[in-house]
């Protein structure tokens, strides 16, 4: 199918829009929008031009409990309101006096533990995860060599320990060394969780916060020490 | 009550969303998830399943808010674009083929797609595509719905409408082009 067509862009941006290509269908044409600014704009056209049929309809208001499971899900990543620029000051300075006080006085550099080796099945391992002592951050080490197109990534995942969606950890280095700070809620789910998952994404990782790609490496976390 | 769609305030809604403001995505479900629900509601019909992917639509919105600003198109359009295609998505994968009571489809006879006030440009895009919808035949007009609001399939949309698939396939495509060249006119 001759893609750079207008017209049978036109066509298939339309059917797209208006939902009755197939299921492949669909897909490649997403894929395509991924690609090809011509077909996103077709289908922007096509949703803008349709978009008065949807908001014809009358509107439904959702339950009352609808909302808490959004703002649950999305507050571990939420952040608040910028704080005004003093305040930022004050914070910065009282982080520099506690940095050099630190120096002077009791700062040891963190004690790293083995946690897993990301090892695809039957090769050779790819990489070496450590955790700090106090299972703050996670120090990823490449060990092998990497063959990975550049439009792409791998990325690391937490299993949650009792089931549920897949928690990301970031994209893994192509060469070299990694620190990383764990959020609470990352520190929470590793404490929990005895398998790590490496998956294909998109150039930095997967655009949906779940992973999108086949799942490459599957390999258990080791318990602190 | 319908709720104003103001453009500037969904797009900085979105931009804030994609700094990671929460309370910029509070704000946007209390001014859309009544529109999202009802585009959610006529194509999964059951509140349940319409209010999960609704859920569902509203994490999507914030994962993907820093997509927005390439999209070069109305806030409301991008959502309800996010909105239609996951109750899509899960209707393909969950539902048989089904065929609805006259009583559902009552409301698709009456072809209106009167709306919100809101913006000049809006609205003459909104009249055009009521012109438009106008002009077409009555079947492909019915078609054409069916398929946008209620998320059917052609198969459905044959099964419902009581005529051959290719019949129905040729209804739609040639729905769609007369819409296109009406709009452009």
């Amino acid at each position: 199918m001759n893609y750079r067509n207008p017209g049978m862009l036109e066509e298939l941006a339309a059917a797209y829009v208006v939902g009755v290509l197939r299921h492949r269908a669909r897909r490649r044409f997403e894929r395509l929008c991924r690609d090809e600014v011509l077909a996103r704009a077709a289908r922007r056209r096509w949703e803008d031009q349709l978009l008065p049929l949807a908001l014809a309809l009358a509107e439904v208001e959702p339950s009352r409990n609808c909302w808490a499971p959004i703002e649950k899900k999305i507050a571990p990543a939420a952040k608040p309101s910028r704080p005004p620029w003093w305040q930022v000051a004050a914070a910065a300075a009282i982080v520099g006096v506690l940095l050099l006080v630190g120096r002077l006085t009791v700062w040891k550099p963190p004690q790293w533990q083995a946690m897993a080796v990301l090892a695809p099945a039957k090769a050779q391992p790819l990489w070496r995860v450590e955790r700090s002592a106090d299972s703050t951050r996670i120090s990823i080490q490449t060990v092998g060599s990497i063959a990975l197109t550049s439009d792409k990534s791998y990325e690391l995942w937490i299993l949650p320990g009792g089931g549920g969606n897949p928690v990301s950890l970031g994209v893994l280095p192509r060469s070299g060394q990694l620190h990383r700070l764990l959020s609470d809620r990352q520190r929470a789910l590793l404490a929990g969780a005895a398998q790590l998952a490496v998956s294909i994404e998109p150039p930095g990782g997967s655009p949906t916060g779940l992973p999108t790609g086949p799942v490459v490496i599957v390999a258990p976390i080791s318990k602190p020490s | 009550m319908t709720k104003a769609l103001d453009d500037r305030r969904f797009e900085e809604l979105l931009r804030r969303c994609a700094g990671r403001d929460a309370a910029a995505l509070r704000e946007l479900y209390g001014l859309s998830s009544a529109k999202l629900l009802a585009v959610l509601m006529n194509i999964l019909h059951t509140r349940a399943a319409a209010e999960d992917a609704l859920q569902d639509v509203f994490i999507r919105i914030w994962q993907q808010a820093g997509q927005y600003e390439e999209y070069k198109g109305r806030a409301i359009s991008w959502m309800v674009s996010i909105a239609r295609y996951r109750a899509i998505d899960l209707l393909r994968a969950a539902r048989p083929m089904v065929v609805l009571e006259a009583a559902e489809l009552a409301g698709a006879e009456q072809l209106q797609v009167e709306g919100p006030a809101d913006r000049a440009e809006f609205g003459a895009t909104r009249a055009a595509l009521q012109r438009c919808l106008e002009l077409l035949a009555q079947a492909q007009r019915q078609c054409v719905q069916l398929a946008y609001q209620h998320g059917m399939t052609q198969e459905q949309i044959a099964l419902n409408e009581n005529q051959p698939l290719g019949t129905v396939k040729t209804w739609i495509r040639r729905g769609l082009q007369s819409l296109r060249t009406c709009m452009e006119s």
